[in-house]
């Protein structure tokens, strides 16, 4: 069961990460599917996209957002970490436990890694889950 | 307007775990304003409940609808085809929403998927208060607009009380002062002297306390 390929989802501001890199990082997933949504900015996603993830099986979602006070459409990073803990909360609700839904404020000195060590460290976490 | 909040999943989950074929309906006008029943709150509270089904090995077959006003005759008949094709309604319609639903289509369940809370309005973004408790019989022109009924939390007609602290309700230090602010509505319209008359007890047979209440507009009625 520890085994059995996670299914990830990372919805990611387009204005904080390069596609190209992010594409690059998968391979360090091993087996785990990893689904990587784009949005225009973080503040696009809403309570419905990341529910219907975890719908359609998602055991974790990721959302990258710019840095706090980066965020080029001013407040739409802080809806979104908002919005995030809304989903958290009903997650909770639900049954399924506080965690599957992270958010990541990217560092403008992180770089592509901080993500992965983010992708790394919900991955151990979601295997510890089960 | 009317102010409500969703019940929790698994409260839902218990009021419909007998049921397979389920319309979610959602409600246009209040509850759609409150963030609480509108369109996008039928979908994700869908989404909900079949993530929640698929834990606990239910079958939902989850139809989703928003009208635009539950509790119009008029507007429930947009609802007639998904509400006959399904087994049960969830409505996410105000309580009155809810029993037009169930009164027009008898021999359907209708579940209220909403708690009602009151009559309110949006304070600032996310943030709304109680306003009116629909007593039926209005007295905030003594009280400078400021109803004593539903804003001090002890319905004083005569206040204050003398329990505030730095404007704050001794009941609910959450909330201001009702009488503070009377006080303060007053003083600015010029009308401090009202403060003078001693109000009876009021009469709560007009409110809900003397029983369902009904209105009657002859003038509209052949």
């Amino acid at each position: 069961m520890k085994d059995t390929p996670l299914k990830l989802y990372l919805f990611y501001c387009s204005n904080s990460l390069d596609a190209n890199r992010l594409r690059q990082s998968f391979c360090e997933n091993g087996t785990d599917e990893l689904t990587a949504v784009s949005l225009p900015c973080s503040g696009k996603v809403n309570l419905l996209y990341l529910l219907k993830a975890f719908e359609k099986g998602a055991d974790g979602v990721l959302l990258i957002t710019c840095e706090q006070g980066e965020c080029k459409f001013i407040e739409g990073n802080l809806r979104a970490q908002k919005r995030s803990e809304s989903v958290d909360a009903i997650l909770a609700e639900i049954g399924l436990g506080r965690g599957r839904m992270r958010v990541v404020h990217k560092k403008n000195e992180g770089g592509i890694h901080q993500i992965i060590e983010e992708i790394k460290s919900l991955r151990n976490s979601l295997r510890g889950q089960r | 307007m009317i102010v409500a909040q969703r019940k929790t999943i698994p409260e839902l989950v218990e009021i419909l775990q007998d049921y397979k074929k389920i319309l979610v309906l959602g409600c246009g006008t209040c509850v759609t304003v409150c963030l609480a029943g509108g369109e996008r709150e039928v979908s994700i509270i869908s989404s909900a409940l079949r993530i929640s089904a698929k834990l606990k090995g239910l079958d939902f077959e989850i139809e989703e609808l928003t009208i635009e006003r539950q509790c119009d005759n008029v507007f429930i008949e947009a609802a007639a085809d998904a509400i006959k094709r399904n087994e049960v309604v969830l409505s996410l319609g105000c309580g009155a929403g809810a029993q037009a639903i169930a009164e027009r289509y008898v021999e359907k369940p209708v579940y209220a998927g909403l708690n009602t809370a009151f009559i309110g309005i949006l304070e600032e973004r996310g943030l709304w208060t109680e306003k009116c408790a629909a007593c039926g019989d209005c007295v905030l022109h003594k009280y400078g607009g400021i109803c004593p009924i539903t804003r001090c939390a002890k319905h004083m007609l005569n206040g204050p009380c003398g329990g505030s602290r730095e404007n704050r309700c001794e009941v609910r230090p959450d909330r201001p002062c009702a009488w503070q602010l009377i006080y303060r509505r007053l003083k600015n319209i010029g009308q401090l002297e009202r403060l003078k008359k001693i109000e009876p007890p009021k009469n709560w047979e007009p409110s809900l306390s003397g029983g369902c209440r009904v209105i009657v507009r002859e003038d509209h009625r052949i």
